[in-house]
């Protein structure tokens, strides 16, 4: 039996409730985490997250399989969060940085790891194109194409989000990131 | 290439020669190779990407947020969107195998229309008789001119 993400998602737009829950429980740690590292924030992530597998489960009558299901998928997050990005009056950029480790001992890890904390806070500062490009890139794993794809844009764009994003990372940091 | 150009390459591309076009993958690796000041560049490109990754790391979901979202996911779902129109499901779903009971169907629909166009059992329908709608002249009233078109009162 075929148990393709794909093949999950016909089964789905057929009303397959089981089928919609063995899919999201696939790809919600992946999303959750995507969706953190975006938003630097993890109530909000959660929202969004929630709202994503909503939308799968009420457009997936509609879904084409044009992309892979993942692709699209990450596409819907990304934009999601994008759009929570630009709706937000203000950000506390300090608390924006921190995004908490729910390991044993992050607490007190985080404290005595200040580099570790600049770099989220300069990530937090990036415009929310940049720092998305800079997660899907080296936190999703995805190619320069692939990360157009997502963001619905070329790779020569994704490409100038990286140089800037990466321009802006080191202004922001100075020697930091030398001191290895 | 310089050292600028070396700079944006490695931020479009990382600092990750697996990530780096074909094509030009040997000419930045002998770059680096035999220029010290591409070899710092290239060192310090490698330790971005490293933090980037690590900034990864620190954000993994927990599994208190996962626990809720699946029992969310897992109550009542709202009603899903069906398109405004779709064609019946019998014709999404047509299989094509075996197909020759379908081909025979197909070639008698063919046969039965060269029938009936050459024996002419369609031609009745074909026939129309021409009715006079009337018989005064109309073309008076519909076109006649406005007089004085275009003077304002």
């Amino acid at each position: 039996m075929d148990d393709s993400d794909e093949a999950l998602m016909a089964q789905v737009a057929k009303g397959d409730q089981r089928a919609y829950r063995e899919l999201a429980g696939r790809h919600l740690p992946a999303m959750l985490g995507l969706a953190r590292r975006v938003l630097g924030n993890a109530a909000d992530a959660e929202d969004v997250v929630q709202e994503a597998m909503l939308r799968v489960w009420t457009h997936a009558p509609r879904w084409q399989p044009l992309a892979a299901f993942r692709t699209w998928l990450t596409r819907v997050v990304v934009n999601l969060c994008l759009d929570r990005k630009r709706k937000a009056r203000w950000v506390d950029l300090e608390a924006a940085g921190e995004i908490v480790d729910p390991t044993p001992g992050a607490a007190e890890r985080s404290e005595t790891d200040e580099r570790e904390r600049q770099l989220a806070g300069a990530i937090a500062q990036l415009p929310a194109r940049q720092r998305t490009a800079i997660v899907l890139t080296y936190n999703e794993g995805l190619s320069n194409a692939q990360v157009a794809k997502v963001l619905d844009t070329t790779v020569s764009a994704v490409e100038t989000l990286l140089i800037r994003g990466k321009q802006n990372l080191r202004r922001a940091l100075g020697n930091l990131i030398n001191e290895d | 290439m310089n050292a600028e150009l070396l700079q944006t390459f490695l931020d479009r591309h990382g600092a990750d020669p697996a990530r780096w076009p074909a094509h030009e993958r040997a000419k930045v690796e002998g770059l680096i190779a035999g220029d010290p000041e591409a070899r710092r560049a290239f060192e310090k490109a490698r330790r971005l990407d490293a933090a980037l990754g690590r900034y990864g790391d620190a954000a993994a979901p927990d599994n208190a947020a996962l626990a809720r979202l699946t029992a969310k996911l897992n109550g009542p779902l709202p009603a899903q969107k069906r398109p405004f129109w779709r064609l019946p499901a019998v014709l999404l779903d047509w299989q094509f195998a075996p197909a020759w009971p379908r081909m025979a169907a197909l070639a008698c629909c063919a046969v039965l229309g060269f029938a009936i166009g050459l024996t002419g059992i369609d031609r009745q329908f074909d026939t129309q008789t021409t009715t006079s709608v009337s018989s005064s002249d109309v073309s008076a009233s519909v076109f006649e001119s406005e007089p004085f078109p275009g003077v304002q009162p």
